[in-house]
């Protein structure tokens, strides 16, 4: 009997070991995921399954897509769209906490950052945090960040842009350097054509 | 391979290569590379939802700056995401024509690397595995560091699909001798040499990486599995004693441990030491009840009582077992009755919440056990990998099914909106028109000419008359009253010094107007000009705005179509969705059933073993009754 229980053990163990543990990834998170991965194919048994789940997430993605294109054609056309974007360059200076923005004295966005927006601010990700309409000629924004800057001081700061609105669509990128000169962070802006 | 991971080192990776950046595999934040500038915020945009794991708007918010042409120019990298994102939702046609696509473009070096390498991953997972390997080949020089061990990886996986162990070891070797090479690459070379019949090697890899010193628990966890393979790679070998001292070195707590101590009892009942084995396996039958080595171990308690002659001991330790078995058999009818009702997939949901904000993506292991009769039972259930893929599946199309009932109730608003939009138009009409009619732009347009033409006459004349102002011309006026008036009077003496007095003033406003003639022929050309603009301007929007009312209906007509077209694809969309909902969840609750049948049958399996080992122990004991009486009796008699 030993032996049968003890040639049974052995042999799911080695079948456990097998070649896809990576330096980036933790089997012991994932043990049957990698090992599937290696040997590859899905089960026979719900392949045509999951070839229509694939068609239908395909689908879905391409009519969100159309969608999308639809909504933006129909709230914001072109000639009349005005987009706010936040950037981060470093940000060593500057934890960002929130921000609002006014356009033409009135506020039109207005957010409070989670750690994961934040980070992916700094891993370079770009922020749409407002798109709306305006019309064509000249306007101003105000934009008021607040965080914490150097020594963990509360730090609250605006910045102040007029632009002139034509007929082609306005992107705005609101962006926070660090001046490594000033040991200060610095907010600027950018108008996209 | 771990295709998120990849995914986000690849992300990364596009990122910096998209400013000339080679950077190290950033897997978290603390390795990440420094932000750099992104040239199209709207590519930014999509970073910034990839990067908090918000893969499907990251790919719907891509897929739409990219209709709007607004990536640039960033179009490569653009797409290369775009095919990654796809490659993890396992879109594997749509990806492989996107990464063609870059190749046959000749882009850059680097974005073609990348583009073969995620081809020839997409041909392995898809099982094409020669056109997987020329895929691979045709990766040049110009891949990052991070990705190019992926390669190697890949390709000793491909080497090993075709039985080329000794490739594939050889792969992995040049892979493990890197400076930079971790212990999981020592790991799969030790495990790739074992299985190419290598034994001394991968002994030697696995036995150095056994004994390394292991800072976290990822790593200790490794050690633990180098350990745990040497350790029955030994007791197959028949070598307990080997065994012993790798099984040794595994941690009591960790994942392997109960393995490790199953296996070490092995290796202690082969060296006929069943009092020794006792000691794991006893140690075993605290452990949780599910786990099949903490099973297995209830046979084995006894079956080292009775090597050891311990016969009583052994003959309750299989009676209990055979109890246990029997219960764990009752209690597993349950769970599976609960798993048959449809009770799991929900349970799980509710004590799984998805990290990814409630968005379509994999799955990062099941944390919880759902909250069901015996759910113990369920762990091994939930730790296959065909299992979560079932479950994950389930899931996304719980995930469609909502995002097409939220663009449903969109589309209603957006259609009241455009019928709105239509009577607003309707009724605002023919104020418009009539505005338009009294403009009096035409009419401004008449004197603007007029004006150019007495400009032209001044320019003409030369004598600045024309743009003399209203104080000059009064005094024009009053030298000619002047001079009629001398005319009238004759040419007597006394008026001598008038008449000089008139020609010199006469001369001195001549001299004015023709001096001030050039700077107010330029303010008036200046002043026209303006009027103009301003008049091309109006009549500029005079036409737009003709234009507009013509136009309008039309626009609002096409929004309509569009509307309507996109309802009818979401209508057929919708039960779709459902439909696969409901077979994706028989399908992963026919998996998780068959894992549980599984189980089922090792009991059973067990519980034979154990009554025929008690069976035998009770014959045995039987014989040895009917033969002690008699010697018992025989000195009395």
């Amino acid at each position: 009997m030993n032996h049968r229980l003890f040639s049974l053990l052995l042999a799911g163990l080695l079948l456990g070991l097998s070649l896809p543990a990576r330096a980036a990834d933790a089997p012991a998170a994932e043990p049957t995921a990698t090992t599937t991965a290696a040997a590859s194919p899905a089960p026979v048994t719900t392949a045509g399954l999951d070839q229509r789940i694939q068609d239908v997430k395909a689908d879905v993605i391409q009519l969100n897509r159309d969608l999308l294109v639809l909504e933006e054609e129909l709230l914001f056309p072109a000639g009349t769209q005005v987009a706010l974007f936040v950037s981060m360059d470093v940000g060593k200076m500057f934890a960002l906490d929130s921000l609002q923005v006014k356009l033409d004295d009135k506020l039109v966005a207005s957010h409070l950052y989670t750690p994961k927006e934040v980070s992916a601010l700094h891993r370079g990700g770009v922020q749409r945090v407002y798109l709306g309409n305006l019309r064509a000629g000249s306007h101003e924004l105000v934009a008021f960040f607040t965080g914490q800057g150097p020594h963990d001081r509360d730090y609250k700061r605006g910045t102040t842009i007029k632009f002139d609105k034509g007929r082609e669509p306005q992107y705005i990128e609101l962006r926070i350097k660090d001046a490594m000169g000033k040991l200060q962070p610095e907010f600027d802006v950018k108008l996209w054509q | 391979m771990n295709t998120p991971r990849l995914l986000q080192r690849f992300a990364a990776l596009a990122l910096a290569s998209a400013v000339g950046l080679a950077v190290a595999a950033p897997n978290n934040a603390a390795d990440d590379p420094p932000p750099q500038p992104v040239q199209a915020p709207h590519y930014g945009d999509g970073l910034f939802h990839f990067f908090q794991g918000r893969y499907f708007t990251a790919i719907t918010t891509l897929m739409v700056s990219q209709h709007f042409q607004r990536v640039a120019p960033h179009d490569d990298e653009a797409e290369v995401l775009r095919g990654g994102l796809l490659l993890s939702y396992g879109m594997h046609q749509e990806a492989g024509r996107i990464f063609a696509q870059l190749i046959a473009r000749r882009t850059s070096a680097a974005v073609r690397d990348r583009a073969w390498f995620f081809l020839a991953k997409i041909r392995h997972q898809r099982g094409l595995l020669p056109e997987a390997e020329a895929a691979l080949a045709q990766v040049g020089n110009k891949l990052p560091p991070a990705l190019d061990d992926d390669r190697h990886l890949l390709h000793a996986q491909l080497l090993l699909a075709r039985q080329d162990h000794a490739g594939a070891s050889q792969v992995l070797q040049a892979l493990a001798a890197r400076p930079q090479a971790g212990p999981y690459a020592r790991f799969n070379l030790g495990v790739a040499q074992v299985r190419s019949g290598d034994n001394a090697g991968g002994s030697a890899t696995l036995n150095a990486l056994g004994q390394a010193s292991a800072p976290n628990e990822e790593l200790r966890s490794l050690r633990d599995k180098a350990n745990l393979a040497l350790g029955f790679s030994a007791l197959q070998a028949g070598q307990p004693e080997q065994a012993r001292t790798h099984l040794e070195r595994v941690r009591l707590q960790g994942a392997q441990a109960n393995k490790a101590l199953l296996g070490f009892g092995w290796a202690a009942a082969s060296l006929k030491e069943p009092k020794q084995a006792l000691v794991p396996w006893l140690e075993l039958l605290q452990r949780d009840p599910s786990d099949s080595a903490v099973l297995e171990a209830r046979i084995a308690v006894p079956y080292a009582y009775a090597e050891a002659g311990a016969t009583r001991q052994a003959i309750a330790g299989y009676q209990q077992a055979i109890t246990q078995y029997e219960q764990e058999a009752g209690q597993l009818e349950t769970t599976l009755g609960a798993v048959r009702a449809g009770k799991l997939l929900q349970a799980l949901a509710e004590r799984n919440p998805s990290h990814l904000d409630g968005e379509m993506g994999w799955l990062q292991g099941l944390a919880d056990l759902p909250d069901l009769p015996h759910p113990s039972h369920l762990g091994p259930v939930l730790a296959q990998h065909d299992f979560q893929e079932a479950f994950k599946g389930w899931r996304d199309l719980q995930f469609l099914d909502a995002n097409l009932k939220g663009w449903n109730d969109k589309l209603g608003v957006f259609q009241d909106m455009l019928e709105h939009r239509a009577r607003f138009y309707a009724e605002r009409l023919p104020a418009l028109q009539a505005r338009a009619r009294n403009t009096g732009a035409q009419a401004l347009g008449g004197k603007a000419l007029g004006l150019h033409t007495e400009l032209t006459q001044a320019e003409q004349a030369g004598d600045g008359l024309a743009l003399a102002t209203e104080a000059q011309r009064a005094l024009l006026a009053r030298l000619q009253a002047m001079r009629a008036t001398l005319d009238r009077l004759g040419d007597p003496p006394d008026l001598a010094g008038a008449r000089e007095r008139h020609r010199l003033a006469e001369g001195a406003l001549t001299w004015e107007l023709a001096r001030q003639e050039g700077e107010r022929r330029w303010w008036a050309t200046k002043a026209l000009t303006q009027i103009d603009q301003g008049l091309a301007e109006a009549q500029d929007r005079e036409a737009r705005v003709a234009q507009a009312q013509k136009d309008e209906p039309a626009r609002l007509e096409q929004f309509a179509r569009r509307l309507a077209a996109l309802s009818q694809r979401l209508a057929v969309l919708q039960p779709r969705v459902a439909a696969l909902q409901l077979e994706q969840q028989q399908a992963a609750q026919d998996i998780a059933v068959a894992g549980l049948a599984g189980q089922q049958d090792r009991l059973a399996t067990y519980g034979t073993q154990a009554r025929f080992a008690l069976a035998q122990l009770m014959d045995r004991a039987h014989l040895a009754q009917q033969s002690t009486p008699q010697d018992e009796h025989a000195p009395s008699r």
